[in-house]
């Protein structure tokens, strides 16, 4: 769907981006990845022309940008900014409204279309599509940005960094809502983001971009198991994935119990709920998928300390 | 209060007309401000660089003095309302064009890149998302333009566009504070009134404010044309300068012409200065106006007199005229509005000052004050005084016409110039000190005319000439202390002179 080869920027002396080349696959979520000043913004805005690229090509559907005409083609591909940056003098509606208008939809279309985002995304439509971007709060706000982009029902959508704006709870509402949304659309989502965990959680494949250069590509399995360099293991290492749930800290080597010796602990559960069980007993039963497996206290504490990077 | 309502009541009509000038010459003013000023300034935005130049030569254009580019605007577009609509745009421009281009050029940066993002073609970009959001900054811009645009045209009334300067210029000539404040109260009221009409457009959507700003400017235009459709007959302009003695004559000469002839006559009395005028007639946007013999010399043709007798100054004046502008004054009236130098009757019997020459022995005591006029004429001024009289006096005060009358009363000067018809002579109880060495010339009034214009219209010949040697200074006088003083209209005066002088049918 979207495809780089051999892209560069510079400004002036500076190289922003260097001889970037990937290919993003229809239906996929792309992330891109990395520290601030490391080109994965400039990357994004490469694709809709809102920054020009010095060299190399980018296809969109198979054509060079450079080859449409450029507002026809943004049409097609949504655009979430960090900012939000919903149009403050308009309502809700009409925000949502703006691409479906420049497409000379019809009035009846757009309504229709407009309510049904809404309500995908949770904002009833009778009380929210008259109201003003500042009468919602952030998350709602941010809500609109992402079907304020899908609504001309575009194949492609670029998110810029949408939710490193808000609160950590909100974001994480945002973003499994966002994962629910896409498996209900299917669109092909180029995603930029600073946060390594939201990248693990929302992306098919990532992008870690370093100093303009691209690091590594890949599946978020592929970059824990086989992370290509230092600076890979570092960027990912640094924010390893945490173990939230019992279920996490039991694998297939865990011993398998069938008796009811143990107090029994459903996987789901978050570990630190099931402290106060370990307070009380030495080793627990895990019901899994599997089976039932055990899990002591030794274990857990190994696990725990090793997140934090202490020698077990 | 009493005479203030008084004086409301008797000049309602003529405050009803010239709110309806007023509102019409700042409406259509800041209209056309707007339409050069916010696309200007939207322009502008695109072009950092020329921005700055076009907004510094507006800031420069602002400092000029609203009087002085009101005189600039004659020679170009002579007088009455067009001119004094281009002087208006141009004042308000600076605010309109600088307001649009900080409006346009801070809306925030992130709502800019969502437009582009989203695919707003740059023309979509402006209407839907800059312009609305500039909105607020762009009519604050508009409004102070308006506020500016009202207190200026207040001016626009110098040359000939009428409005409420009207009433606040004859009320600053004849010394009248209720008058003036019936100009200026308006004047203010307008102001807060064009804010709120201002307000609740900022508020309307475009269609609805296009459609109420197009609304209120074909009501004005037709009012504005209203009164040219009606008029039966060809018109005349002839016009006058500021002050009771100019209104009256030429209200004679409207009364006269329009009784002997089918011409309908517009009497644009109140106009500015001799230079305001001559410069209107040149350019054909009056037909005439009452000119003075002695001007003419002085002022226009820039010879001097070669004789003190009134005939032969007139056809002096007359004849140069001629040559050189290719105009005619038609018959003088009697009556000899040359100036005098004046004192206090009690100053004069104290000194025992009879012509100007005895105001020699008291030159250290002397404080005068002239009109800069007065001061700067040198074949008839002050400059030739001296030169005549050898006198010389030390601190020579320069001031507006009417202040000097309050000042000569409160004892700031003591001695002063004045026209011999001038009604406050008599108000002010002042005596006139004899001119024996002739240095003022005879100022005798005529109608002025290109000598082309006349042969066009021959008719309007015989009926003004009625007035040849009429009028004496003491009836002159007399009729001037009616309207100045007592506030009798200056038409009616008229009227009533030429029916008891049976010079009407």
């Amino acid at each position: 769907m979207i495809e780089f080869k051999n892209v560069t920027k510079r400004y002036g002396s500076k190289t922003a981006v260097e001889d970037a080349s990937f290919n993003v696959k229809e239906g996929e979520f792309f992330v891109l990845i990395g520290p601030s000043g490391s080109g994965k913004t400039t990357t994004l805005k490469m694709i809709n022309r809102l920054i020009p690229l010095t060299e190399g090509y980018i296809y969109f559907k198979d054509k060079p940008v450079s080859d449409y005409e450029v507002y026809e083609m943004r049409w097609d591909i949504g655009y979430v900014l960090q900012q939000i940056a919903l149009f403050p003098h308009m309502t809700i509606a009409e925000n949502i409204a703006q691409v479906p208008q420049m497409k000379k939809w019809k009035e009846a279309d757009i309504d229709k279309r407009t309510a049904e985002l809404m309500t995908m995304v949770g904002l009833d439509p009778d009380t929210y599509k008259n109201r003003k971007p500042a009468e919602l709060s952030g998350g709602q706000q941010q809500r609109v940005g992402v079907i304020r982009a899908l609504a001309a029902d575009p194949p492609v959508i670029l998110m810029d960094e949408p939710f490193s704006a808000l609160d950590p709870i909100t974001r994480e509402s945002l973003q499994d809502d966002l994962i629910k949304l896409q498996r209900e659309i299917k669109k092909t989502i180029v995603f930029v983001t600073h946060d390594i965990k939201e990248a693990m959680k929302l992306g098919d494949r990532i992008c870690l971009f370093n100093e303009g250069q691209i690091e590594q590509i890949g599946s978020p399995d592929e970059f824990l198991s086989t992370p290509k360099n230092d600076f890979v293991k570092e960027f990912i290492g640094y924010q390893q994935k945490e173990r939230v749930t019992v279920g996490e800290f039991v694998s297939e080597n865990s011993q398998g119990v069938n008796n009811e010796d143990y107090p029994l602990v459903e996987e789901e559960t978050k570990i630190e709920d099931a402290f106060k069980v370990f307070a009380e007993h030495e080793t627990v039963a895990v019901k899994t998928k599997d089976g039932n497996k055990l899990l002591n206290r030794q274990d857990v504490f190994k696990h725990l300390s090793a997140k934090r990077g202490d020698s077990a | 209060m009493n005479t203030f309502l008084e004086t409301l009541n008797s000049r309602k009509g003529e405050l009803l007309s010239t709110l309806i000038e007023h509102i019409q010459i700042s409406f259509i003013a800041l209209l056309i401000a707007a339409v050069i000023g916010i696309p200007l300034g939207v322009i502008l935005t695109k072009t950092k660089r020329t921005a700055e130049v076009v907004i510094n030569v507006a800031a420069v254009l602002q400092t000029i003095p609203s009087l002085a580019l009101l005189g600039l605007m004659i020679p170009l577009f002579g007088i009455g309302v067009v001119p004094a609509i281009i002087a208006l745009v141009i004042y308000a421009l600076l605010p309109i064009l600088r307001n649009t281009y900080t409006g346009i050029a801070e809306v925030d940066a992130s709502l800019v890149e969502a437009a582009r993002g989203i695919g707003m073609k740059p023309m979509r970009r402006l209407m839907k998302v800059e312009m609305p959001i500039a909105m607020p900054v762009i009519m604050a811009g508009v409004r102070t333009a308006m506020v500016l645009i009202i207190g200026t045209a207040t001016l626009a009334a110098l040359i000939g566009a009428g409005g409420l300067g009207d009433l606040i210029l004859l009320g600053i000539d004849r010394n009248n504070t209720h008058l003036i404040l019936i100009g200026a109260i308006p004047a203010a009221l307008l102001a807060i009134l064009f804010d709120v009409i201002l307000r609740v457009i900022q508020n309307l959507s475009y269609k609805k404010a296009v459609t109420l700003v197009g609304t209120i400017f074909i009501v004005i235009l037709l009012v504005a044309l209203a009164p040219l459709l009606t008029n039966r007959g060809d018109s005349l302009t002839i016009a006058g300068k500021l002050g009771a003695e100019p209104s009256i004559i030429t209200n004679m000469y409207k009364i006269l012409i329009e009784e002997e002839t089918d011409y309908n006559v517009n009497v644009e009395d109140g106009l500015g200065k001799t230079s305001f005028l001559f410069n209107a007639l040149e350019s054909d946007d009056i037909d005439g106006y009452l000119e003075f013999t002695g001007t003419v010399l002085g002022e226009l043709v820039n010879i001097p007199p070669e004789s003190n007798e009134a005939e032969a100054v007139y056809n002096q004046a007359n004849t140069a005229l001629d040559e050189q502008y290719d105009m005619t004054m038609l018959e003088p009236m009697a009556f000899n509005n040359t100036y005098t130098l004046a004192v206090k009757r009690d100053f004069a019997e104290e000194h025992g000052l009879e012509t100007i020459g005895d105001l020699r022995q008291i030159e250290d005591i002397v404080k005068p004050g002239f009109t800069m006029e007065f001061n700067d004429r040198t074949e008839d001024g002050y400059p030739a005084i001296q030169e005549a009289y050898n006198l010389n006096f030390n601190d020579v005060v320069t001031m507006e016409p009417q202040l000097r009358y309050q000042a000569i009363e409160s004892g700031d000067i003591n001695l002063m110039d004045a026209y011999a018809t001038d009604a406050e002579l008599r108000e002010y109880d002042m005596v006139i000190l004899e001119d024996t060495e002739a240095v003022f010339p005879p100022y005798q009034g005529a109608p002025m005319f290109k000598q082309e214009f006349l042969d066009e219209h021959p008719e309007i010949v015989e009926p003004l000439n009625k007035l040849s040697g009429m009028i004496t200074d003491e009836e002159m006088q007399d009729m001037n202390y009616r309207v100045s003083v007592e506030d009798e209209s200056p038409y009616d005066v008229a009227e009533e002179y030429l029916e008891e002088n049976n010079l009407l049918e």
